[in-house]
């Protein structure tokens, strides 16, 4: 007869009683992306807690944008997550227009275009931000290179976003009801094809550096070792503390909303999205610093699959611009999330009628993925807190506003 | 045991992959460039192209600006700062202005001097444009290409503005200021202007204009010669 | 044991004794050939102090153009390795940037820490600085340019290299600041524990030469690159990977960084050092990269003795310092490809791998100095084709599915 024994092996748990030292780490440091501040209570090496400290660059976005016009916001949404301003400016742009939508005695309607091009300059940008976490990323982890050949390549990308908008960081290109039309590209113009080439020529490089990256880092046995099974974020922890993009698919959970609430045109695209899976053989255990870092990897993938199909299409001939004197949008709210690359964002609008919003609130991905700091760094050492900030990937910017 | 060899060769093999790689790039060309020394006007050689419709410094081409202040409401940070009084009844900037009706349905609003309405040539006038930017050259070829010579018409300068503005005052501009260390560089007020005289410089000048003081980022273009034949020649602007 | 350490300790010492015994290095080399001629009637101790003052007045003025040369080498073979080209403005493609640092470093504020100890705060980057040169006294740069050749050569270096975690725990607490301690005790424990695999890598060496005279190591491998000890058995061959591994870890260089990871504590333990004991702290970084490559040449890749046996190719001073800065190049490569352990994998590495590595070479070093009694071509050769089979057979059975590229994973896979 089976006796309920104690199978488990007793720890034997020894405590020498030393000091506490508390840390500050931040808000001037290598990495901590910006300007995140962490107070850290270390017993040694490891972490008894980490708390973060947020605020550093904080701009007033919400409180300012109640004073602008709604076009005047949009410039402002680009310095929310500056590292992918493509994606805001349309997340703020699909929350005005569905607002406007909303008014039936006006007939308004994004042109094809224009939904191309927002599309196309989205997956890049995304792809852009993307190479920016995985550089740092390797950065944070000691290795200088990927972040040097992240940089390289992204640098292809801004020449591109510089080109169609004029502007290399702060894009303000996706407007309401359209996109810039600040630099002019005919359909079918000579203009069109150059760029259109240049993008493919840009897809044809990097998707051979993709397997590059996976070589130099991804795979490199010291980089798991310092992030496999690191940090495990479980799939209820992801969703009870709101993580979203990259960290909840890391966490398993197979969420993305250009797949399950599709906006604009993502649902005539063919894709697949990168969810985490337990690796045994190599260790990685679903929900931890690894994974999270690989579904980025695997959405870069992704995105070239889409801009691919785009070059493939070509672009509808058409405005770019939907035809619509001022942006007005009726009395009402509006809450829209779209899929940025971090995750999650969503811009919930109040409008009284006027020209100029009630109330505007961003809901930042980074914000919620940085709450879940906490808990996840709880019991690890110095050296997994950069493993986690990298990890999760944050953007003071936008985690202040 | 196993796990532990495994291990040792994982880290070795993993190890030289990634140092096969770096060894690779080792011998791959510069991406950099040397940028004050290879950034040249003069030499023009491995210059980065600076691209059409880069948005850089803003510029403001004051005889064409008819202080409808659209930029200075538009701009997000007030980095612009426009004072203008209403011309007094009866004066006007211009003596008159001709429209010319293209037939690509474009209108060229600009001052005509010569004793014919009729274009005749380079000599018989002189065309300041102020709608498409063009140089006067570049108007009369178009005019010419047109063959519709016959269709200008002469208006009074309240009658242009309330053509190109839609707007019947006329200011009279006492300050244009651009504060560039505040601009943010959205381009929202170049979209906006109506005679398209607010433009931001997308060459290397309208990127290197840092200075020690910030006072001198304060750009007054209240105080530019009016009619510089240099600047209408010189800055190429992206036709609407 | 410590009769015999003492013994020849200062047997070593023992000036006017050993010196007219020894005629091959340095010291010697200047007494014959420069003070004795000009001061014919110096006595002869005051001319071996001379001699010896000029020995260490070379070494002083020669040494820190190493990390002068090297930083320079440092940055500029980053920044191949990233497709930039480093810096190119101060001098001939940048030639004079480290100049310009170092002056620019000396006129800098010489910063202490109101809080910290300050006697240790200045002495600590004296006592890395004067470690790190010390060394440099006991390496054989070619047949008769050896300072002094002690008959324990390697020990000494071993001895005198462990000293300069002193200076980093020196400098890390007397900084008194929190992100120095950390890094100076991370240090503490690497170096401590990294001397480990390092000494048992270099007993083996001792064990096939039985000497602990630098001189002697070299000219056991004088037969060519076959006598060479890194080829001599396979063990040594493994024990040169662990001794430069250990060796990287000992210098803290990137991927064993941790007392100065900058992305996680800062700059480590020179967080507060500013302007030119900074400078020293850098200049002793590099020197000890330097010295511990040079070590490792001496010991396993033939010293000063070249490819062949009759000839000079890759041998004498020019070699050596090629063959030196040859595994400089390759701990750059690692520092330019690899991300950094963390502070327990580090220990691990050295506890689980490098150690039992380690007994397990002495071990079989042991065995096959009892099975080949003395090293003729059979042994070598043996060795030499035991070393390639198993490179490929490691390549080619274990195969490349161990470490294979993860696949990409989706949510329809």
């Amino acid at each position: 007869m089976e006796t309920t024994q104690q199978t488990e092996s007793k720890m034997i748990e020894l405590k020498p009683f030393t000091d506490e030292m508390v840390v500050n780490m931040g808000p001037q440091h290598p990495s901590t992306h910006g300007v995140l501040r962490l107070e850290l209570r270390l017993d040694g090496e490891v972490v008894r807690e980490a708390i973060p400290h947020i605020g550093y660059l904080h701009r007033c976005f919400e409180k300012h944008s109640e004073n602008l016009s709604y076009p005047q916001i949009i410039p402002f949404t680009d310095r929310m997550d500056y590292v992918a301003a493509m994606n805001q400016n349309w997340g703020f742009c699909l929350a005005v227009e569905k607002l406007m939508a909303a008014d039936e005695k006006k007939d308004f309607a994004v042109p094809e275009r224009a939904e191309y091009l927002r599309v196309l300059i989205c997956e890049l940008n995304r792809i852009a931000s993307h190479l920016l976490s995985f550089g740092t990323y390797g950065m944070d982890l000691g290795a200088f290179t990927p972040f040097l050949y992240a940089f390289r390549d992204r640098e292809r990308l801004l020449l591109l976003f510089e080109k169609v908008c004029g502007a290399r960081l702060t894009y303000n290109y996706i407007r309401i009801g359209g996109v810039s039309e600040i630099i002019p590209m005919e359909p079918g113009s000579i203009d069109e094809q150059d760029f259109l080439d240049e993008i493919e020529g840009f897809l044809d490089y990097f998707e051979p550096k993709i397997d590059e990256y996976n070589d130099l880092l991804t795979s490199n046995s010291i980089f798991s070792e310092r992030t496999m099974g690191v940090a495990v974020m479980s799939a209820e922890m992801a969703l009870s503390y709101g993580a979203t993009g990259p960290n909840l698919r890391g966490s398993g959970v197979d969420w993305d909303l250009r797949r399950d609430e599709p906006y604009s045109i993502y649902d005539r695209f063919d894709y697949e999205v990168p969810v985490a899976k337990d690796i045994p053989e190599l260790g990685a255990v679903v929900g931890d610093c690894w994974s999270r870092y690989k579904v980025r990897m695997d959405e870069m993938r992704q995105s070239v699959c889409i801009v691919r199909q785009i070059l493939a299409e070509g672009l509808p001939d058409g405005p770019v611009m939907a035809d619509m004197k001022a942006v007005r949008p009726p009395k009402g709210e509006i809450y829209f999330r779209s899929e940025a690359p971090r995750g999650e964002l969503g811009f919930y609008i109040v409008s009284d009628g006027t020209p100029k919003p009630v109330r505007v609130k961003g809901r930042s991905p980074c914000f919620s993925a940085l709450s879940a700091l906490q808990e996840l760094s709880r019991g690890l050492m110095v050296a997994d807190i950069i493993a986690i900030i990298g990890s999760i990937d944050i953007v003071m910017g936008e985690v202040d506003r | 045991m196993d796990k532990y060899i495994r291990n040792i060769y994982k880290g070795v093999y993993t190890v030289l992959v990634g140092m096969r790689i770096t060894i690779r790039q080792f011998f791959e060309p510069n991406v950099t460039h040397q940028y004050p020394y290879e950034h040249d006007f003069e030499k023009k050689q491995n210059v980065r192209e600076i691209p059409k419709g880069y948005r850089g410094q803003l510029y403001n081409r004051i005889e064409d600006c008819i202080g409808c202040k659209k930029c200075e409401l538009i701009c997000p940070v007030d980095c612009i700062t426009i004072i203008g009084d209403k011309l007094p009844k009866g004066e006007q900037l211009w003596d008159s202005m001709n429209v010319v009706h293209l037939k690509d349905g474009r209108e060229v609003i600009g001052i005509i001097e010569g004793d014919d309405k009729k274009i005749m040539s380079e000599d018989a006038m002189t065309i300041t444009n102020i709608t498409t930017r063009l140089g006067p050259q570049e108007v009369i070829d178009r005019l010419e290409a047109s063959g519709d010579e016959n269709r200008t018409e002469t208006l009074s300068t309240e009658e242009v503005s309330r053509v190109v503005t839609r707007n019947p005052v006329v200011f009279y501009l006492d300050q244009f200021d651009i504060d560039m260390s505040l601009c943010m560089y959205c381009g929202l007020c170049t979209e906006v202007c109506p005679t398209q005289c607010l433009v931001m410089k997308d060459s290397l000048e309208g990127i290197e204009y840092s200075s020690f003081d910030r006072t001198d980022l304060i750009f007054n273009f209240d105080k530019q010669e009016m009619y510089k034949k240099d600047d209408a020649e010189n800055t190429e602007v992206v036709e609407a | 044991m410590s009769d015999f350490l003492s013994e020849s300790f200062f047997h070593n010492f023992n000036i006017q004794e050993n010196i007219q015994e020894e005629t091959g290095n340095l010291v010697s080399y200047i007494k014959g050939n420069v003070i004795n001629p000009i001061f014919p009637d110096f006595p002869m101790e005051l001319g071996t102090v001379l001699a010896m003052l000029v020995c260490a007045g070379i070494f002083v003025a020669v040494v820190p153009l190493l990390p002068l040369v090297l930083v320079l080498a440092e940055r500029k073979v980053a920044a191949r390795f990233q497709n930039r080209t480093g810096p190119m403005r101060v001098g001939p493609w940048g030639t004079l940037q480290t100049l310009a640092d170092g002056i620019k470093l000396i006129f800098k504020e010489d910063f202490i820490p109101q809080q910290g100890d300050k006697l240790l705060f200045r002495l600590a980057p004296y006592i890395m600085f004067a470690c790190s040169f010390a060394v440099f006294a006991a390496i054989p740069f070619g047949q008769n340019i050896l300072v002094s050749d002690f008959n324990i050569g390697i020990f000494y270096i071993m001895a005198i290299s462990s000293v300069i975690v002193m200076g980093v725990i020196m400098a890390g607490w007397s900084s008194n600041s929190k992100w120095s301690l950390l890094g100076s005790l991370r240090s503490a424990a690497q170096i401590v524990s990294y001397e480990i695999p390092l000494g048992l890598s270099i007993l083996t060496v001792i064990m096939l030469v039985e000497s602990l005279g630098m001189r002697e190591i070299v000219e056991n491998q004088s037969g060519g690159i076959f006598t060479w000890l890194i080829f001599r058995t396979p063990f040594t061959f493994i024990a040169f990977f662990v001794f430069f591994i250990s060796a990287i870890a000992e210098v803290n260089r990137t991927p064993f960084d941790l007392p100065e990871a900058e992305s996680e504590i800062v700059a480590g333990f020179h967080t507060e050092y500013s302007g030119m004991r900074f400078a020293l702290f850098f200049i002793a970084e590099y020197a000890n990269m330097f010295a511990v490559s040079a070590i490792g040449v001496t010991l396993f890749l033939g010293g000063y003795e070249g490819i062949l046996p009759g000839y000079d190719f890759l041998g004498g001073l020019p070699g050596f310092v090629l063959k030196t800065l040859g595994l400089v190049f390759v701990m750059m490569w690692l520092r330019w490809t690899l991300p950094r352990l963390r502070v327990d994998q580090l220990m691990n590495l050295c506890w689980k791998y490098f150690i039992p590595i380690s007994f397990f070479n002495i071990l079989g070093t042991g065995i096959w100095g009892l099975i080949f009694k003395d090293d003729d071509v059979w042994s070598m050769g043996i060795s030499c084709a035991i070393i390639y089979v198993c490179l490929i057979g490691v390549y080619a059975v274990a195969g490349r599915n161990l470490a294979r590229r993860p696949e990409p994973q989706t949510s329809s896979a």
